[in-house]
């Protein structure tokens, strides 16, 4: 009986985050992949962060 | 924060109050200068080339490809008559079929980047995903220009090289 | 009511001599300001506005956004 392999899973290489391609590179099989969510940390370090609190 | 303040503003009788609600961000993602302490590191809308030829979904490979070599370029931003960003041809997609349309070989909705992201971490960034270049828009989506790896390298490397030299030589 | 302004009409107050008032804390004044701005944070309207501001000109007030 033929047993179809899953697909290799990409995941986010900081935050482990299950992700379609890189999101800084757009490349599918980028070897240190990233999510967005970390590639706007990664960006957002030397720059304040948009308010959270106070309307 | 600002619309309270307007508000308060006017009960104190200031009769002429506007509320630039978009704000500070809006600003910067728009590109335009600021002033202050972040203002003297370059971003990534300072570094990126605004030269950079532009096309359209229906133009062809061809055609692009020649235009583009013509100007001494090997890549094209693939826009809409709003200069929003739809596409991107590196190097790779500017050598395909001549005979396609620039959609079927542009690389759609690639990951692009604001203005006012600092030059430091783009390039660290770049370097280590080895991308060649990165589309640099506003927040709504228009073309600033186009960041390559090896300029914003430079541009940290000189920045670390001002670093080293603000924080004192060696004694002579 | 005070108006509700996009960056188009500030860059035109400003050429008109409006007064650009940032509102956020002094630390984030100094990272980055528009250009002219002068710093008035939210808790220091009530001591300071008068005496910081022109009444007979336009005032531009903004934060860090609209969220």
């Amino acid at each position: 009986m033929n047993q179809q392999a899953e697909p290799a899973r990409l995941m986010c290489s900081r935050c482990d985050r299950d992700i379609d391609s890189c999101e800084f590179c757009d490349e599918p099989e980028c070897p240190s992949a990233i999510c967005g969510r970390c590639v706007d940390l990664a960006l957002g370090q030397a720059i304040a962060q948009p308010h959270g609190h106070g309307g | 924060m600002s619309p309270r303040a307007a508000w308060r503003l006017e009960s104190f009788g200031f009769t002429d109050v506007y509320d630039y609600a978009a704000g500070k961000l809006d600003w910067l993602a728009a590109g335009l200068l600021t002033e202050g302490t972040n203002a003297e590191r370059p971003r990534a809308g300072d570094v990126a080339r605004r030269d950079v030829p532009t096309c359209h979904l229906d133009d062809v490979v061809g055609e692009v490809r020649e235009r583009v070599a013509a100007a001494g370029w090997n890549a094209c931003v693939v826009v809409n008559d709003q200069s929003v960003v739809l596409g991107l041809l590196r190097s790779k997609e500017v050598q395909a079929d001549g005979d396609l349309r620039i959609e079927q070989a542009m690389r759609p909705g690639p990951s692009t980047f604001r203005p006012f992201v600092p030059i430091e971490e783009m390039a660290e960034l770049m370097v280590g995903h080895n991308l060649e270049t990165s589309p640099i828009t506003t927040s709504d989506g228009r073309l600033v220009g186009l960041l390559f790896r090896e300029d914003a390298a430079s541009a940290a490397h000189g920045m670390h090289r001002q670093s080293e030299s603000n924080s004192g030589g060696e004694g002579s | 009511m005070p108006e509700a302004i996009d960056r188009d009409d500030v860059r035109r107050l400003a050429g008109e001599g409006a007064q650009l008032v940032e509102v956020l804390p002094a630390g984030e004044y100094a990272e980055d300001h528009l250009p002219g701005a002068i710093n008035l944070p939210l808790r220091r309207l009530e001591a300071e506005a008068r005496d910081m501001l022109d009444r007979s000109r336009p005032v531009v007030v903004y934060c860090w956004d609209a969220a």
